[in-house]
């Protein structure tokens, strides 16, 4: 009597537990799919117009060339054969089935701080990925950074693998952004600069970085070089649309923002912006402007008259949503003027997203414009309108254009 | 107007042409969720480089400057059309599509036009050059003592310009050609100077004209007030470098 009973409880027991694991399941893969747009992994592990997540472009890095991998689940060219373990492992220390070290390209070192639930949510989906057979060699670096296990000296040296520890002082809310920004949304890998080992460096945290020639411009509040201006509308208008009324994303934030942060729950970008807001800057006073009656300002003033007020208008403040807003612009006040010379020479298409598809584009001016005048306008535009920054030389410009013709 | 009413015959015909069309594949390229872009798109105008004759021989060249120095004389209103430019601007532009036509349909039949159609021959203008040079200087030669044209004083070729323009020469596209040469000779004296011609924006300095811009918007309102910036050609203008204003 009392083991039919049993039996008859347990037997009820598993129906419910699988009806609910079902829908657990269905649940986990979806919440899953979150995840992956949070991290973006398609932005590297797929290639333009290639199948999802069966490997991407390869990565130009300073110590050499490596190719995002196949991360679907066919067992012979993806992580079919990979064990949950392995997959953890990979997101939390960098090591992937069998001891392999991954590059940190990969940012292993901002998703080690993702949560144990989130990275099983994260396998749950990719078991559900469409196995697609496509062998990727993903380590294309001269010696010696192609042997792997330089990257576990790397590791010593740059990376410690942390859980994310929440703020009791602050809001839940403030404590959700910083999870997002430090892990999942990664960040700092654009946004933080490097140091000569290509690591983050800690100190100074989403103050801007430089990669692959563009420089991402520092998310602190600083009123001058950060986002300091913006309010926390201002920063979530821009990640949801990629514009707000100072400026439109283009280049890599172009991408992140039409694959990811587009796509990301209000919530969540009202958390990021909460906490952004709180991103303390380097406290550093702006730098005096160029004098305006200096030869390179007066040249580049013509410049800019002739080339750049149609859409920039005189006075710098461009056309919410189509032209950006170069006074006071984080960027033009940042010390580096990569990603200006960048967009000058050689053209930049904003992004689309649902809210503002139009995808307005600056043309090239590599073809009007020879170094000195490049150098010139930006000088110009970097120093008018209370702007303030560093003149950029034709020296500079030369050495983008030989890098960008490569 | 009422439109005439349509036969059942041709309703079903062009009913049957459209789905004929719809149904075969599109050739015009498509495009879907993003505009296509690319970095460096650019059309730059690519001029020929000057320093040399393209079309012309040397006595052609001579020939053609010296006509283009008549139609826009120097004095102290401009520079003339030789120094501005225009002969190097006509010959680059006959060694393009320009001189041999190769972008208008020359198939024929060449029928003769109104006056207001302007020229209607076989000629391109590269080989109209050519003919109405040469009948230019056997004019100037056979009728004022063996001169060709570029040799002659500046009364006398004017003269000689003046018989051309009024068909008084024994050549059959006489009037046609001077009409060329005044023609190319004032599009040389106004076209973008990196064609070659208008040197130093000096044709635009003289009639007023900015350039190459596309923004006004700060000076729209300001009224009876002259536009206060220089002319702008396509390759720029010197200030980018000099950093006057």
């Amino acid at each position: 009597m009392k083991t039919a009973a049993l039996f008859a409880g347990l037997a009820a027991a598993t129906l419910v537990g699988t009806a609910g694991f079902a829908s657990d399941l269905f649940d986990r893969i979806e919440a899953g799919r979150y995840q992956a747009i949070l991290g973006d992994c398609s932005a590297c592990h797929t290639r333009p117009g290639g199948k999802p997540f069966a490997g991407g472009e390869p990565l130009e890095t300073p110590f050499g060339r490596l190719v995002p991998s196949n991360i679907t689940p066919d067992p012979e060219t993806g992580i079919g054969r990979w064990s949950y373990e392995d997959f953890r492992s990979a997101l939390k220390r960098g090591i992937g089935k069998d001891g392999k070290r991954l590059y940190p390209a990969m940012p292993y070192p901002a998703y080690s701080s993702m949560s144990d639930s989130d990275i099983a949510d994260l396998w749950a989906y990719f078991q559900k990925v469409e196995p697609v057979s496509n062998r990727v060699v993903s380590n294309q670096l001269p010696f010696p950074f192609s042997i792997r296990t330089v990257m576990a000296g790397w590791n010593l040296l740059n990376f410690s693998p942390k859980e994310f520890q929440s703020d009791p002082a602050k809001s839940a809310e403030w404590n959700r952004g910083a999870y997002l920004v430090n892990g999942a949304g990664h960040c700092g890998t654009c946004h933080t600069p490097r140091s000569l080992t290509g690591a983050d460096k800690g100190g100074e945290f989403l103050r801007g970085g430089n990669l692959q020639d563009w420089f991402a411009p520092s998310l602190t509040g600083d009123p001058h070089k950060g986002i300091g201006a913006w309010s926390k509308d201002d920063v979530v208008a821009y990640l949801k649309t990629g514009a707000n009324r100072f400026d439109i994303a283009s280049g890599p934030m172009a991408e992140a923002v039409a694959q990811s942060t587009s796509k990301w729950a209000d919530s969540d970008l009202q958390a990021v912006a909460t906490y952004l807001k709180d991103v303390k800057s380097d406290g550093t006073a702006a730098p005096k402007p160029v004098a305006a009656d200096e030869q390179a300002m007066v040249s580049g003033k013509a410049v800019y008259f002739d080339r750049c007020s149609a859409c920039h208008v005189s006075s710098g403040q461009g056309q919410p949503s189509l032209f950006p807003t170069l006074a006071k612009a984080p960027l033009v006040n940042s010390t580096d003027p990569s990603s200006l010379i960048r967009v000058v020479l050689a053209g930049s298409q904003a992004v689309g997203t649902a809210a503002k598809p139009t995808t307005p584009a600056m043309p090239s001016f590599a073809w009007n414009l020879d170094d000195a005048a490049v150098a010139n306008v930006l000088t110009y535009v970097r120093n008018s309108w209370g702007n303030a920054a560093p003149a950029v030389t034709p020296g500079q410009v030369k050495d983008m254009r030989a890098s960008l013709r490569k | 107007m009422p439109l005439r009413p349509q036969s059942r015959r041709q309703f079903l015909s062009s009913t049957g042409m459209l789905l004929l069309a719809a149904s075969m594949p599109a050739s015009a390229a498509e495009h879907s969720g993003t505009l296509p872009w690319r970095p460096f798109a650019a059309l730059p105008p690519d001029p020929l480089p000057g320093g040399r004759w393209y079309v012309f021989t040397p006595e052609e060249a001579r020939t053609v400057e010296a006509i283009v120095d008549r139609i826009v004389p120097s004095d102290d209103l401009s520079i003339g059309g030789k120094e501005a430019g225009c002969a190097s601007f006509i010959d680059r532009q006959l060694a393009g599509s320009y001189g041999t036509s190769d972008r208008l349909y020359m198939q024929g039949p060449f029928m003769p036009g109104l006056p207001t159609q302007g020229y209607q021959g076989s000629a391109a203008p590269a080989a109209r050059y050519r003919d109405g040079l040469a009948a230019l200087n056997k004019h100037s030669r056979d009728k004022l003592g063996g001169k060709a044209f570029f040799e002659l004083a500046p009364a006398e070729q004017d003269q000689v310009l003046k018989d051309f323009e009024a068909g008084k020469v024994e050549y059959k596209a006489s009037a046609g050609f001077f009409n060329l040469v005044l023609q190319n000779t004032m599009e040389g004296f106004f076209a973008d100077p990196i064609y070659g011609g208008n040197k130093d924006m000096a044709g635009w300095k003289f009639i007023g004209f900015p350039g190459a811009r596309y923004d006004y918007r700060d000076y729209v309102t300001a009224h009876n007030k002259p536009f206060p910036l220089p002319p702008l050609s396509i390759g720029g203008r010197p200030e980018w470098k000099t950093g006057s204003r």
